[in-house]
């Protein structure tokens, strides 16, 4: 089963998309901030990743980069409560920085899903 | 015969003229003013000692002499000729002249010509008397430039200087205290009284109880008013001049406006303001945001779990709904903080605003009239139509509702200004070479200053509680901000507000950042109201899509059968009288052709119909006011 991994400082929001994801039977790994993702990525085993882009130590625009750079295939969705980053919006530079998908918050939980189904599908065949 | 009486004698007469001359001679020669006697050639024929001293000689080697001799030829014919010639036609001659002499250089004289008649009354000779007035021409001279000195310092100084008695009656004002005071046209304050230019007459008894000390005193910030009525703030310093007796005998004040200065430090901490609660609500703002993701996620998890999914899902639906509200609650915010992402584009500020103007014409309450002057040039500028509509809508709406009851006029004005000449009037570091300005005056029951102050805080509302949510005019300032803009106020309480909302100019057209699709999509627009849909359809061309607009069954058919040129999208206006979201499903459904939906609603409730949601068809649901970037995002969704 494909493995996702959720960059969420908000605890309720990040377990709302775990119940969520498990339902679906992926494998859900979990990180709380931008460090903690970075330090303990996997990148043979995940396939999918959800990021927060406001979070404490390293931001979301910071692991998308980063994730890139390790693993160029894996597919990145980028969500957001809002905030600027300088002249350009946060979820416009996540997609600027390869995004695969950007999600304002709060978004459709159906939505994600088809989109996570979608991404992941494209990635199988 | 008397013996007492003497007759004179002969050498008596002699004796007493000899003394007469001795007499006369020693006041002549002891007086310090050269004096002479002159004969018709101009030849001196007396002169006195004086006379004698100043020009180091002795009366033999001046007597005969001419003038010309004496004083030099050319000065004779300058300075003393003209005024001989007068005094031989029998005038006394009096004039201020600078001559040397050898004694003491250069001084001033004060000459004096009496003509000096023969006995038989012709005029053959003139008596000359000169003084040596130097020292006080030099005082009068020093004086007079001290003054002129003191006169263009008082003057031109923006400092009013003001001497009155201790009951406040004015005995001098300067010109600067007139232009302080707004009197212009008044000739001078003198005889008004200072107490009446206090805005509280109290204040000014304080002042003077305050000033018996006879020590000098400051008072900052005193609240005056000007002879129009107008309000204004001085600094004052004052002085108590007493008597012998400790008596007060008059006052000195001198003025200083610092209305300006005041209103500077007042609108930067506005701005200071508006800027910590922005960065407050944009804080809280995006906090919801997360409460809400979690809210709306179990929610549609819970859809799932429940037992009988057909049933339950309508109360879901409903917890979503009112998830879209809160969603549009928290972007509202977040746009008055400007932390809202905004998509940009070139757009015409006549545009937007005819649009605006006739997307309010059924609102206008019957006794209001609207005057337009919309300046017919095309002036761009690069915003979001969708946010620039709600501007214009907010601040119109805001006026109409203050005239419901009255009726008024409210005069809609749009024209270009050059930059350059705003430097006194927008507080900004950098401005543009161009603005737009759109003015919007009503006749309605304006503001206090009170009110006026706080307006564009959010949650700030003068409605009643519940009605509204008080982000209106926060959310117009965050707007306007965003776009490099500015948005000044002027109001009077029961006489009528004035809006002033400046926009930078932009030159280049410039489509959105994020516009790169080679293919042009076709969205087909499904509208209500005319003027609404035109502001998005604006918005969307200017981003790169072609519209196809149906406001009617036939239209939407016709446009769902052209085999070549279908279009990729639907967007529906929930407000569609003539297409409800059952001939939409319909219409769709009979042609066979799988087309996404994007739905934009005012609340969302009328389209919680189990045919739709559910059914897949729409695809997104978006709740008014929408953005053109949550338009674009949702078009990109669906599109995908």
């Amino acid at each position: 089963m494909p493995c996702i991994l959720i960059v969420e400082d908000e605890k309720d929001v990040r377990e709302m998309l775990r119940i969520s994801l498990a339902r679906k039977r992926y494998t859900i790994l979990e990180a709380e901030n931008g460090k903690d993702a970075i330090t303990h990525f996997k990148p043979a085993v995940t396939d999918l990743v959800i990021t927060d882009l406001i979070m404490p130590e390293e931001d979301g625009l910071k692991v998308i980069m980063k994730f890139r750079e390790i693993k160029p295939s894996v597919k990145i969705i980028a969500i957001s409560g809002g905030g600027k980053a300088g002249p350009g919006s946060y979820l416009n530079m996540a997609k600027a920085l390869g995004a695969d998908a950007i999600y304002s918050k709060p978004f459709s939980l159906s939505d994600l899903m088809v989109k996570i189904d979608e991404l992941l599908n494209i990635e199988q065949s | 015969m008397n013996h007492n009486t003497k007759i004179p004698q002969p050498d008596d007469f002699l004796e007493l003229l000899k003394r007469d001359k001795i007499v006369s001679d020693h006041i002549l020669n002891n007086s310090r003013s050269m004096i002479s006697v002159i004969t018709r050639d101009y030849i001196y024929e007396k002169v006195n000692a004086t006379f004698c001293v100043a020009h180091l000689g002795m009366p033999e080697s001046i007597i005969g002499k001419s003038l010309g001799d004496i004083w030099g030829y050319e000065i004779f014919r300058d300075k003393i000729k003209h005024n001989l010639d007068k005094c031989f036609s029998g005038e006394t001659v009096k004039y201020v002249e600078a001559f040397s002499t050898p004694q003491s250089g250069k001084r001033f004289y004060e000459v004096i010509f009496r003509p000096f008649p023969a006995v038989s009354g012709e005029i053959t000779h003139l008596l000359a008397e000169t003084f040596d007035v130097t020292d006080l021409k030099l005082t009068e001279q020093i004086a007079a430039e001290k003054e002129d000195e003191f006169k263009r310092f008082e003057t031109n100084l923006p400092i009013g200087f003001l001497r009155c008695l201790p009951d406040g009656r004015i005995l001098l004002a300067n010109k600067a205290i007139m232009i302080i005071l707004d009197c212009r046209g008044q000739i001078s304050l003198c005889g008004t009284n200072l107490r009446k230019y206090y805005t509280e007459e109290s204040l000014f008894d304080l002042h003077v109880s305050q000033l018996m000390d006879g020590k000098p005193k400051s008072f900052g910030r005193v609240p005056l008013k000007t002879c129009r009525e107008n309000e204004i703030v001085c600094r004052i310093s004052a002085f108590m001049f007493l008597d012998q007796s400790d008596k007060p005998s008059y006052i000195d004040f001198s003025f200083e406006d610092s209305s300006r200065e005041m209103m500077l430090e007042n609108k930067l901490l506005q701005a200071q303001k508006l800027e910590t609660i922005g960065a407050l609500a944009g804080g809280i703002a995006h906090d919801f945001n997360n409460i809400l993701t979690t809210i709306s996620g179990y929610a549609e998890l819970l859809k799932d779990d429940l037992p009988d999914p057909l049933q339950s899902s309508q109360k879901i639906a409903r917890i979503l709904m009112a998830v879209s509200k809160a969603r549009s609650l928290t972007n509202q915010i977040l746009t008055f903080s400007r932390q809202m992402e905004q998509e940009k584009v070139t757009v015409s500020v006549s545009k937007v605003l005819k649009e605006t103007l006739g997307f309010l014409k059924d609102s206008v309450p019957p006794d209001v009239i609207i005057k337009r002057n919309i300046w017919s040039g095309k002036i761009k500028v690069f915003a979001d139509p969708t946010q620039l509509f709600r501007v214009f809508l907010n601040l119109m709406t805001n006026a109409l509702q203050s005239m419901e009851e009255t009726g008024g006029n409210l005069s809609v004005e749009l024209k270009q200004v050059n930059g350059k000449n705003l430097k006194d009037i927008l507080d900004k570091d950098i401005l543009a070479d161009e603005y737009a300005l759109v003015t919007f005056r009503d006749t309605g029951k304006g503001m206090d200053p009170s009110v006026l102050r706080r307006i564009f805080e959010p949650f700030y509302t003068t409605r009643e509680v519940g009605k509204g949510t008080g982000l209106g005019l926060s959310v117009v300032h965050g707007i306007v901000s965003e776009m490099g803009g500015d948005i000044l106020v002027s109001s009077e309480k029961n006489k009528g507000s004035v809006f002033y909302v400046y926009l930078p100019v932009t030159l280049e057209d410039r489509t959105a950042i994020s516009d790169l699709q080679v293919t042009k999509k076709k969205i087909l627009f499904v509208i209500g109201n005319r003027h609404e849909a035109g502001i998005l359809s604006l918005a969307l061309e200017s981003s790169g899509y072609i519209i196809a607009t149906a406001s009617d069954r036939k239209t939407l058919v016709r446009e769902m059968s052209d085999g070549e040129d279908l279009p990729d999208l639907i967007l529906y206006m929930s407000d569609a009288e003539q297409i409800k979201t059952n001939d939409l499903i319909e219409v769709i459904a009979e042609t066979n052709i799988e087309i996404p939906v994007i739905a934009i609603s005012d609340t969302g409730q009328e389209l919680i119909e189990e045919k739709s949601l559910p059914s897949g068809l729409i695809k997104q649901h978006l709740i008014k006011p929408v953005s053109l970037k949550e338009i674009r995002n949702a078009i990109q969704l669906s599109l995908i």
